[in-house]
């Protein structure tokens, strides 16, 4: 008898159901808006000054579970922007076939050279398609739309005081200046 | 001469109405199951996906014809014709109007539950010949549940004939027609046996709450593992037709065919039938499967039985009305 009411019941409600809209977006008519941090691709990014951002820490070929990126380094050499010496990316390639998105390769970045893109809908016909050279991942620069996420914005999101930290450090020697034995601290400290 | 042609004629006609009703009554339950589920069903083919059956007809007809190894391919051929010939000859003796019947046999309801019965042969063959163990198995379990469930079957189909006094199904409706159906009047013996002949019916189809044979979930896809095509499209189609049948056949039996208020006619027959198939769809989507032993002893342990008990309840009561 409990079987019998149950499954009246639950009739009940499959009829309910059957008079409610259906939740279905059809897909290729209806495109949903994709979050801000949506990631489906990579690209590599230059500075203000068209510099190449990459300087070949290996950072990304290191932390990349799936192994997928390949850095070789360039020879250090100045910076035509800041003259500075600086580490430069001879070639930087990326497998999109094993890649499972975890965005680490972006985590680590120390200069936020490479970040991932939100355009989607990017599928190829042979695995070589997959395949991002150092080439598409600077014209991805030009042609994709990148997504939330930078190295920067990340490391800060998850460690909110690093970046409250570095930003008045500067000014950290000013704001205890009252007391004597900081400031001889603080001058020493500037002079050595 | 005029018999074999009323014959034929009305055999064409039943037999394109019931296979094109059946076509769209998959078209139906698709849309039906899906906006039970919040889904869309098929929308792309024709209007709100209307040609669907069309577009599968013709694909199920461009597909290979695949015979497993070692398989008896004279039996893989045999099984799927006759499951559609048995699941549309049932139709023959079932009265759609007051004059609209193709074959208007005395033993009609003999020869629907004959039928039934043989319904069984196909899927047994279609299980053995095609050499595999989920379509054994199916077919074991198929033969076993088919046979429990025609005890009930037939002592709840005989409630309706002993009321009546008759085994032809016109007869059974025309007298519906006079002294009421039987689901109202007797109150009880009809009412009961319409519900035990209903759940018998699930299970002689093979619907859910009853489709072990089928059990996707621990046989594949049951009987019709193996076959690919228009051979698998027929055993779909046979058990369609043979559940649209099974609900007309309830009709008559029990809710007084085409009689109805007003004007009786085809359209009573066709809403009646109409809304079994539909209940039988929402029976569907809605419960679970039951599990092999639970099935034995639902058959065995309650409506066997209670089955028996109505059929003398009926017995009693014609006894009593005829005393009288």
């Amino acid at each position: 008898m409990g079987y019998v009411l149950d499954s009246l019941r639950s009739m009940g409600v499959t009829m309910r159901n059957l008079f409610r809209a259906p939740t279905t977006v059809e897909f290729p008519k209806v495109k949903r808006p994709r979050s801000d941090r949506y990631r489906a691709s990579f690209a590599l990014l230059h500075d203000e000054h068209g510099e190449e951002l990459c300087i070949g820490c290996l950072a990304c070929e290191r932390i990349c579970p799936s192994a997928i990126i390949t850095v070789v380094q360039a020879p250090k050499r100045e910076s035509a922007v800041t003259g500075k010496k600086r580490g430069w990316c001879a070639d930087l390639t990326l497998d999109l076939n094993a890649c499972i998105y975890c965005e680490l390769c972006v985590q680590v970045c120390p200069t936020d050279a490479i970040i991932m893109v939100r355009t989607p809908e990017q599928p190829a016909f042979e695995r070589e398609g997959l395949f991002l050279s150092m080439a598409k991942l600077y014209e991805n620069e030009k042609l994709l739309e990148p997504s939330w996420g930078t190295g920067t914005k990340l490391l800060e999101m998850q460690d909110p005081k690093r970046g409250a930290e570095e930003a008045p450090k500067k000014p950290a020697p000013a704001a205890v200046q009252p007391t004597p034995a900081d400031a001889s601290g603080s001058t020493s400290e500037g002079s050595a | 001469m005029s018999f074999l042609l009323h014959g034929l004629l009305y055999g064409a006609v039943v037999g394109s109405v019931l296979l094109t009703v059946t076509a769209w009554a998959v078209w139906f339950e698709r849309k039906f199951s899906a906006r039970m589920q919040s889904r869309l069903g098929p929308t792309i083919v024709g209007p709100v996906g209307l040609l669907q059956p069309i577009a599968d007809a013709l694909k199920l007809m461009q597909k290979e014809t695949i015979f497993p190894d070692n398989a008896d391919r004279f039996l893989f051929r045999a099984a799927p014709p006759f499951m559609v010939v048995f699941s549309l000859a049932t139709a023959a003796v079932v009265p759609f109007g007051p004059d609209m019947i193709a074959a208007d046999l005395d033993i009609g309801v003999l020869y629907i539950l004959a039928l039934a019965g043989l319904m069984l042969f196909p899927v047994w063959i279609g299980g053995w010949a095609s050499n595999n163990k989920f379509a054994l198995l199916a077919a074991m379990r198929g033969i076993a549940q088919g046979v429990s469930y025609e005890l009930p079957l037939v002592l709840s189909a005989l409630v309706p004939v002993v009321l009546a006094g008759s085994m032809s199904l016109s007869v059974i409706v025309s007298f519906q027609a006079e002294h009421g159906w039987f689901i109202v009047w007797p109150p009880g013996p009809g009412l009961i046996a319409f519900g035990i002949f209903f759940v018998a019916s699930l299970a002689e189809t093979n619907r859910i709450p009853f489709d072990i044979p089928e059990a996707e979930s621990e046989l594949v896809a049951g009987v019709t593992t193996e076959y690919t095509g228009m051979k698998f499209g027929f055993f779909y189609l046979a058990e369609y037709l043979h559940t649209l049948v099974s609900a007309a056949v309830a009709a008559a039996l029990f809710f007084g065919g085409w009689h109805g208020p007003w004007v009786s006619g085809l359209h009573w027959f066709v809403l009646k039938t109409l809304v079994l198939f539909v209940s039988i769809f929402w029976i569907r989507w809605t419960l679970v499967r039951f599990r092999a032993d639970q099935l034995m002893r639902l058959c065995w342990k309650w409506l066997v039985p209670i089955s028996l008990v109505v059929l003398m309840a009926a017995a009693v009561a014609v006894q009593l009305g005829e005393g009288r």
